[in-house]
């Protein structure tokens, strides 16, 4: 296997997940597609630290903060996700045009 | 090994101002489990006077010769001080005007004094982080906490849907930025280091792949410092939240983002210096224009003011585009007034909404009959935010232009006054409905309004902090040379800048390899 179709999977999933934050009306789904763009920088930092950096695997150790830092991030998105939910009865992101010039 | 010697060769010493946050951070949180709500008397002094003691050893760093910490990832150096110093004033300026605010919303003090404090750390660790892991999870330390703080409220509705707003747009951000630094990382050929990635980047030629991850990278940076286009978060996010908040984000972490772009930039894409130049050109005039125009419509006080801080993001902008040793020392200047004059007029804008309940620019009409502080301190930060002289932002942009033009950059400093000509307009107008008004032209909220007192828990605080920021806005303008020149200094002795400035040519400069060069590995 070639480095170079590990780089394509990862920018193919990173167009996926910035499609899906584009198109998706829905809250938790945008947030499902910040996780991929995150995965996709995974697969990135693991190909190049398997073809490149094999004695130092610090790509191997930035997934492990990555990841740490996704789910960090995706508690704290869930969490405002519940507190918008209580009080307007929707995660439609359309809904949410309280605050406009 | 021991511990003690683990640390000495680490040089874990130079983070001893994060260290001390950390502590009264920690220690803020269990005296808040302890005592419940009595610890609301006590908490936000343990915040200010652990930010006051790290302050003392951001000072006491100052002529520290050993800027490196642990084997590189972490540099001390005069300009990431400065920028430290600049978040801790923010973040004790914050705690000082939000006692009151946050009591009278019944939310719990102690919790808001711990984030807040996490998002300072954060900041602080971003302003002197140099590889990669380290600026990602320090960017994220500060972004999390501040959408943390911007829910804050979180009955509110509009405290809400501004948290989601700023959380799905910052997280993509940052996402976006970390596929740029996953680049980085593979075209260096496995380096998280700033200068070993720029000295690998140097020896190979990936000239396409470079300029991907530039353009991610500047997509991250610009969104931190709500930079046109990227800003289309700042004004929801500061309409929505709890003001304190806005007050921290348009000054500590906006401060932060300069941090990264300066040390990133200049460090890793010296190949491309006249690339990201020249887009950062493009996004300080888009910023200056449009931030300065959309500001002339805007109705509510703190909306005026987050389009008033894109365009001033936009002028400061000027001194990093500038690159000489001048325009760094002009940022660095421009951002420490910045940091008085805007949170001096977010604490007018708190005690007004505390007494009144209102944003809106046109219920201060006839302020100056009922309150004459008030309007003396959001006369002057406004007029000083406008740059008018002899206040503190006439001096700042005074410099930011004059370093501007000496670099060559006429177009920049044309648009820039340019545009601080329409600033003042929408500024003035603010004041003029403050103080012009006849008594029978006053707002409905004005004519009720209460009897002036300082009573309240917490209201003190707030009145030292507004008198202290409006002090500071007028003087440091009559004061600005030993300011300026602490801040020359600080260019002139921060290893990478001074290789940058070698390099460039602007200033000839001897330059020692070690200086830069991470520490001996153990």
């Amino acid at each position: 296997m070639q480095l170079q179709y590990f780089l394509l999977l990862a920018a193919a999933l990173f167009c996926i997940g910035v499609y899906g934050l584009v198109t998706s009306r829905n809250a938790v789904r945008v947030l499902m597609s910040i996780e991929l763009m995150l995965n996709a920088v995974n697969l990135n930092l693991m190909a190049f630290s398997n073809y490149l950096d094999p004695a130092m695997i610090k790509g191997q150790i930035f997934a492990v903060f990555v990841i740490t830092v996704a789910a960090a991030e995706a508690a704290v998105g869930l969490a405002i996700l519940l507190a918008i939910y209580r009080n307007r009865d929707t995660v439609d992101m359309e809904q949410f045009n309280l605050l406009k010039w | 090994m021991d511990v003690a010697n683990l640390a000495s060769q680490l040089n874990a010493g130079l983070i001893l101002p994060e260290g001390i946050v950390i502590i009264t951070l920690l220690l803020v949180l269990v005296v808040d489990l302890i005592q419940g709500r009595k610890a609301n008397r006590v908490t936000p002094y343990i915040g200010i006077g652990g930010l006051l003691a790290s302050l003392g050893a951001i000072a006491f760093q100052w002529d520290n010769p050993v800027s490196n910490a642990f084997l590189g990832s972490f540099s001390s150096d005069p300009l990431s001080l400065v920028f430290r110093a600049i978040i801790v004033l923010s973040a004790m300026v914050t705690i000082m005007i939000s006692i009151r605010y946050v009591e009278q919303s019944g939310t719990s003090l102690g919790e808001f004094i711990t984030i807040l404090l996490t998002a300072s750390v954060g900041g602080m660790v971003l302003s002197g982080a140099n590889e990669l892991v380290t600026i990602f999870v320090a960017l994220e330390t500060l972004s999390i906490s501040s959408y943390l703080l911007t829910g804050y409220m979180k009955r509110d509705p509009r405290s809400n849907e501004a948290a989601l707003k700023y959380l799905l747009i910052g997280a993509s951000s940052s996402a976006l930025f970390l596929y740029g630094v996953s680049l980085l990382y593979g075209l260096s050929g496995g380096q998280t280091e700033l200068v070993a990635i720029a000295t690998n980047l140097a020896a190979s030629d990936q000239s396409l792949g470079l300029v991907i991850a530039l353009v991610f990278v500047i997509a991250g940076v610009a969104f931190k410092i709500s930079a046109v286009p990227f800003h289309q978060w700042t004004p929801d996010v500061y309409e929505g939240s709890p003001t304190p908040v806005v007050a921290f984000l348009s000054v500590g972490s906006k401060a932060a983002g300069f941090a990264l772009a300066t040390r990133m930039l200049i460090t890793v894409f010296p190949l491309l210096t006249d690339e990201w130049h020249f887009v950062f050109t493009a996004l300080a005039i888009l910023s200056m224009v449009l931030g300065n125009i959309v500001a002339l419509a805007q109705t509510s006080m703190k909306r005026l003011l987050a389009y008033s801080s894109i365009g001033q993001a936009g002028f400061v902008m000027i001194g990093l585009i500038a690159a000489t040793e001048v325009g760094y020392a002009s940022m660095l200047f421009y951002l420490f007034i910045y940091l008085f004059m805007n949170l001096g007029g977010f604490a007018c804008i708190i005690l007004f909404s505390l007494r009144t309940g209102t944003d809106q620019i046109s219920e201060y009409a006839g302020l100056y009959q009922k309150d004459p502080l008030i309007t003396l301190g959001l006369s002057l930060c406004l007029l000083s935010l406008g740059g008018i002289p002899p206040l503190a932002g006439f001096f700042g942009k005074l410099y930011l232009f004059w370093a501007g033009w000496q670099a060559g950059l006429y177009t920049l400093v044309l648009v820039g006054l340019f545009t601080s000509v329409i600033s003042i307009y929408y500024y003035i107008r603010v004041v003029k409905m403050m103080v012009v008004k006849e008594p029978q032209e006053m707002s409905e909220v004005v004519k009720n309004y209460p009897k002036v007192t300082w009573d309240l828990p917490g209201l003190k605080s707030l009145q030292v902090a507004l008198v202290l920021t409006v002090v500071a806005t007028t003087l440091i303008g009559i004061l600005s040379n030993p300011v300026f020149t602490l801040a020359t200094d600080s260019v002139n002795n921060t290893p990478f800048l001074k290789l940058d400035l070698a390099r460039t040519g602007t200033q000839p400069v001897a330059v020692l390899p070690e200086a830069i060069a991470p520490a001996n590995p153990l």
